[in-house]
């Protein structure tokens, strides 16, 4: 692995973006040729983001390719599933393999040693160039230009490339020698690596202080005592869910405080901070005013709505083409960081239906839609790349 | 779409000649947050008096007044501000050394800091308002520090003592206490640097027109809630008690539905408490308003040329006052778009 | 019945210019229901203007107005104090303040209620009727006889506390059943917006926060300014007189840029009699006055009847069975710009 050459693609990476647009901050900016391979500028603005261990995930974040430090993404999950907690692994896993601390409230070690296992970088963990192409043909010819986004900013190694199909195979090519900024990972497997033992794990225990306080508390120790350059991960899973929170937490008195103090914690210019929270909305319902504080709170607000486990019928015809694994249910973005805080718009990924699929490798985001009718399989595979599917396609 | 100026024409008027004395609620969703708005409020206050030829819209008659700005946010810190006003040509950190320019910081240290933190348990005790934590005096930034408001990241950013920990320009405002007693304590500190602001200029004969912006202090009510002893009315005496420092007054306020609706007699499950307080706050400064200014996402969905809509209504205290300026806007539904590069562009449906 | 008609016009306007201009302490305890579509102001405004004319003393008890308004004498701003301390306050300033007129007759305005019936602090719930009656009955009994009329302003949209305990009522109808006269504010565009959607018999629309939209607060917008102007506010009353009869009725007070301040005669007019509620080219609309007076015009009129009836459905054209349209086809010549398909269209 040599640092020295991946610092060489980071700072051309800086200027260019900078260059883009020259009202980036600049001490972010400054910040970023480091050697920490787990952060990288925004191809939007230069600001440094990290991964959430999901490439898909991290594609999704408004043309950051990345989570922006200092910035919370809260994931809502309706039902009883846990795809929530799945994407929580990932990027409690990416923060491990980045060698970044990571701070897990109120879940004991064992959720540590439940990771999932590293495969490799996510880029050749994919599909390989030749694989993509061929699936392509497959692709329905009005998504054929959403393969930008499957290979988008955070698939490209370097953040200038914006068009992914052109820079991937270069980027392929020298992908040995740089660490990578996102990695794939086996949830079946368990991860083995050596500062994974570095989890710093805030259990929810009663102490004399009220609960909230006292974690916060912890985590502002912890963050101040770590070495200057650390980057932190906070991990809190479940919030709220009262067979791990007291009743009082859910108070808006208690939950409001502590997120707004956490949010300033991670606003602090000095912190490198990013947190990813998970809540249950079948116990917290998204129309309750308590649960849209706690969205405005957050930087980044996602919604997953898994389908229910027994429409087999609806999630086999749900897939775009014979192909695809199903989508598990319906993923709705309703603020992204930054781009929202801004004032929202001006993102092509804004405005689209997402389907999720939780394979065993990766968490993938894909634009929705609806099932075509059955039986016209074939009419869809026929439909070729460029063109319409011709007549004698579509007559049997 | 062609670029606009920093300060969209259709926009203009709306921004740029609010009447003494006023009242400006500026609600926002989820999905359409008001931070590109309160920025153009501050370019229309700001960048006269540097930019004396820019277009001011209706008020380029009266001349260029002296205008000062206090900012109060409590969901966004300084860097934030800092670094999107310079996007639009505003430099706060001068503008701060030039005495135009306040920031009251809401975010970092309102609730919890080292003091308060430990303070918090005897605090549960109702009735006893806390002594409040005493800060110390605000020294005049030099300018030196004021530029770069945040030095070098510092590791023990806790556990410096609190004289460095007022950095540069910026006032942090900290809550103890229950009730009306902490909602003094803020406007205390509050209407000190408003106090300093308008008292820095000796030679000018002309008192300065300060404008006070204060960014989502329905958070202040939702943190806190009935059970401290701070409701609707509280906050409303409290901003009442801002508004009398002050030139005009800009709220921007949260007005997602559960929050507003949940509360209303028709709902289907009676409210909480969060959801009454805010929707009697938001409805009630709404009542005290001469403007109110609400986003909103578009209906029918996220469109890729297309953040929002921007509605500008007469509040209910529109009116009340014969002032001459007043009568200058009328109320409009405009669309508003706001680029990549912290531009933004307004127009009307369909243009 | 035009008799009936007229007797209704004299007497109801009658009684509302006593009611506006405070005469006879026709209502010792008025309550304006206005919510942000339609705010009071215009109306409270037209108060003082009245007040003004005929030398009243204006007393405004501030929960949420910075500024005293114009023709106010006394300014007695309420925020963070307790009932008792503005009903001492009220007092002093009404004795500092009337000494050079001396005037018979006190109007005391109240801006919003609603942030004394939210306060924490205040047990205000409870002390409401005490407190409202504490205006009203003079200080001491040797005290020189003054006539006060109070005028108390609710906001409708600002959502109550729940009442303390579940059987106690809420504030809202604790002051209904206090006060003598109830005013509602209505927009007159909407009102009109509403009359148009019954005449059709669709929904009426809802405005503002009734729409329950995302974001929205204020759905009101300023209608275009000219002829058929619909500015204005409609005045829905209910009063009850003091043998115990209640008279309901909804009038339009037009907008204060239409008449001068020292203007004398009635401004105010019923809303029945306003040319966009009801086209004046209707002279028998007042027909079947004997059902029970509704204000709402649920009715067709018999030209309305008489046309619907002449309608000729398409059905009924098509069952006839001679003629063009026979069997409900449609016939259609072409034109150049057709295209004709031999397989698709048939004549």
């Amino acid at each position: 692995m040599s640092f020295r050459k991946r610092n060489i693609g980071l700072s051309t990476g800086v200027d260019r973006a900078s260059a883009l647009n020259s009202t980036a901050q600049p001490q972010q900016a400054a910040a970023a040729p480091e050697t920490n391979p787990g952060i990288r500028p925004s191809p939007d603005d230069g600001r440094p983001t990290t991964s959430t261990g999901s490439r898909s995930l991290d594609n999704l974040l408004a043309g950051h390719g990345g989570l922006p430090i200092g910035k919370t993404l809260l994931i809502e999950e309706n039902g009883t599933t846990d795809f929530a907690g799945a994407l929580l692994r990932y990027y409690a896993a990416e923060g491990v393999v980045q060698d970044q601390k990571v701070h897990v409230v109120g879940m004991p070690e064992q959720w540590g040693r439940s990771l999932p296992g590293l495969i490799g970088p996510a880029d050749t963990a994919d599909e390989k160039p030749a694989k993509r192409k061929g699936e392509r043909m497959k692709i329905a010819w009005r998504y054929e230009r959403l393969g930008e986004f499957g290979a988008g900013v955070a698939g490209s190694r370097a953040p200038v490339a914006t068009t992914g199909d052109q820079a991937s195979p270069a980027a392929n090519g020298d992908q040995a020698q740089q660490p990578a900024f996102c990695h794939a990972f086996d949830l079946t497997k368990r991860l083995t690596h050596p500062s994974i033992a570095n989890i710093h794990y805030i259990p929810l225990a009663r102490t004399n202080e009220p609960l909230l306080i006292s974690i916060h508390k912890r985590l502002q120790a912890a963050i101040a005592q770590s070495p200057p350059n650390t980057v932190h991960r906070i991990i809190i899973p479940s919030l709220l869910n009262p067979t791990l929170y007291s009743p009082e937490a859910s108070q808006p008195e208690t939950i409001l405080p502590f997120l707004h103090s956490l949010k300033a914690l991670m606003s602090a210019p000095s912190a490198r901070v990013t947190a990813m929270i998970t809540m249950p909305l079948s116990l917290f319902p998204r129309s309750s005013g308590l649960v849209r504080w706690v969205e405005l709170l957050n930087d980044g607000v996602i919604e997953l709505c898994p389908f229910p486990h027994s429409a087999d019928a609806l999630a086999t015809s749900g897939a775009a083409t014979a192909g695809e694994e199903p989508p598990q249910g319906v993923l709705k973005t309703h603020r992204l960081p930054v781009l929202h805080e801004r004032g929202g718009g001006s993102d092509q990924n804004v405005g689209q239906d997402w389907a999720f699929t939780l394979s065993r490798r990766k968490f993938e985001i894909k634009p929705f839609s609806l099932p075509p009718a059955e039986g016209d399989k074939e009419a869809q595979e026929g439909a070729g790349p460029g063109g319409m599917p011709k007549k004698a396609d579509l007559e049997f | 779409m062609p670029t606009q100026p920093p300060l969209p024409p259709l926009l203009a008027p709306y921004v740029s000649s609010l009447p003494h004395s006023s009242l400006t609620v500026l609600s926002s969703v989820l999905g359409a947050t008001g931070n590109w708005l309160v920025l153009r409020f501050l370019y229309a206050a700001l960048s006269s008096s540097s930019n004396s030829e820019t277009a001011f819209g209706l008020n380029g008659s009266d001349g260029v007044k002296n205008r000062r700005v206090v900012l109060v946010s409590f969901l966004r810190g300084w860097e934030f501000w800092r670094s999107e006003a310079k996007r639009l040509g505003l430099d706060l950190a001068r503008l701060t050394d030039k005495r135009q320019f306040a920031f009251i910081d809401g975010l970092s240290e309102l609730f919890y800091n080292t003091t308060t933190a430990t303070a918090t348990p005897q605090q549960l005790f109702p009735g006893t308002a806390a002594p409040r934590t005493v800060l110390p005096v605000r020294s005049q930034p030099s300018p030196v520090p004021a530029r770069t408001p945040h030095p070098v990241p510092r590791p023990g950013n806790v556990s410096t003592n609190p004289a460095s920990r007022e950095i540069g320009p910026v006032k942090r405002l900290h809550l103890s206490g229950n009730g009306t007693a902490a909602l003094d304590a803020l406007e205390r500190d509050i209407a000190t640097v408003i106090q300093q602001l308008k008292a820095s200029t000796p030679g000018e004969a002309e008192e300065p027109e300060v404008l006070l912006i204060v960014d989502q202090p329905d958070l202040l009510l939702a943190a806190t809630g009935p059970n401290k002893g701070i409701g609707a009315t509280e906050m409303g005496d409290w901003v009442m008690g801002l508004q009398q420092n002050t030139h005009a007054t800009i709220l921007t306020l949260s007005s997602d539905s559960p929050l507003i609706h949940n509360a209303s007699a028709s709902a289907p499950h009676p409210a909480t408490p969060l959801e009454t307080e805010h929707a009697a706050f938001a409805i009630g400064s709404a009542h005290r308003a001469q403007m109110v200014m609400q986003l909103r996402n578009l209906e029918t969905g996220a469109a890729r040329d297309v953040s929002g809509v921007l509605r500008v209504s007469k509040g209910g205290a529109w009116g009340q006052n014969e002032v001459g300026t007043e009568g200058n806007w009328e109320e409009r539904e405009v669309l508003y778009f706001v680029q990549r590069d912290g531009g933004v562009s307004v127009f009307g449906r369909g243009e | 019945m035009a008799p009936n008609l007229s007797h209704r016009q004299t007497h109801n306007l009658l009684l509302i210019s006593k009611l506006l201009s405070l005469r006879d302490t026709a209502s010792p305890l008025t309550l304006l229901l206005d919510s942000l579509e339609q705010p009071a102001t215009p109306l409270v405004k037209e108060y003082i203007r009245r007040a003004k004319i005929s030398k009243v003393h204006v007393t405004l008890i501030a929960f949420e107005t910075l500024k005293p308004l114009d023709g106010v004498d006394a300014f007695v701003s309420a925020r963070r104090k307790s009932p008792s301390q503005i009903v001492k306050e009220v007092g002093a300033a009404y004795q500092a303040t009337a000494a050079k007129a001396s005037s018979p007759r006190r109007l005391i305005l109240i801006d919003s209620i609603n942030p004394l019936l939210l306060s924490k602090t205040n047990d205000a719930h409870s002390q409401l009727s005490t407190f409202l009656s504490s205006f009203l009955i003079p200080p001491s009994p040797s005290a020189p006889k003054v006539e006060v009329s109070l005028v108390v302003t609710f906001h409708q949209d600002v959502p109550s506390p729940p009442a303390q305990s579940p059987y106690s009522p809420s504030s809202l109808s604790m002051l209904i059943y206090l006060a003598t006269t109830i005013i509602r504010l209505h927009s007159f565009s909407h009102i009109l917006a509403q009359k148009a959607a019954r005449d059709r018999s669709l929904a009426a629309p809802v405005f503002g926060l009734e729409e329950e939209q995302d974001g929205v607060l204020l759905g009101r917008l300023d209608k275009p300014i000219g002829k058929d102007s619909t500015e204005g506010i409609v005045l829905e009353m209910e009063h009850r007189r003091k043998s115990g009869r209640g008279v309901l009725e909804w009038y339009i007070l037009p907008p204060a840029s239409q008449y001068s301040p020292q203007h004398l005669k009635e401004v105010v007019t019923l809303l029945d009699d306003h040319p966009l509620y009801r086209p004046p080219e209707e002279p028998e609309a007042g027909a079947g006055e004997e059902e029970p007076e509704s204000t709402f015009e649920l009715r067709l009129t018999d030209r309305q009847r008489r046309e619907r009836e002449g309608v000729v459905l398409p059905y009924f054209d098509a069952q006839q069975g001679d003629g063009p349209g026979e069997g409900g086809r449609i016939l259609y010549d072409m034109g150049e710009e057709d295209d004709f398909d031999e397989e698709e269209d048939e004549i």
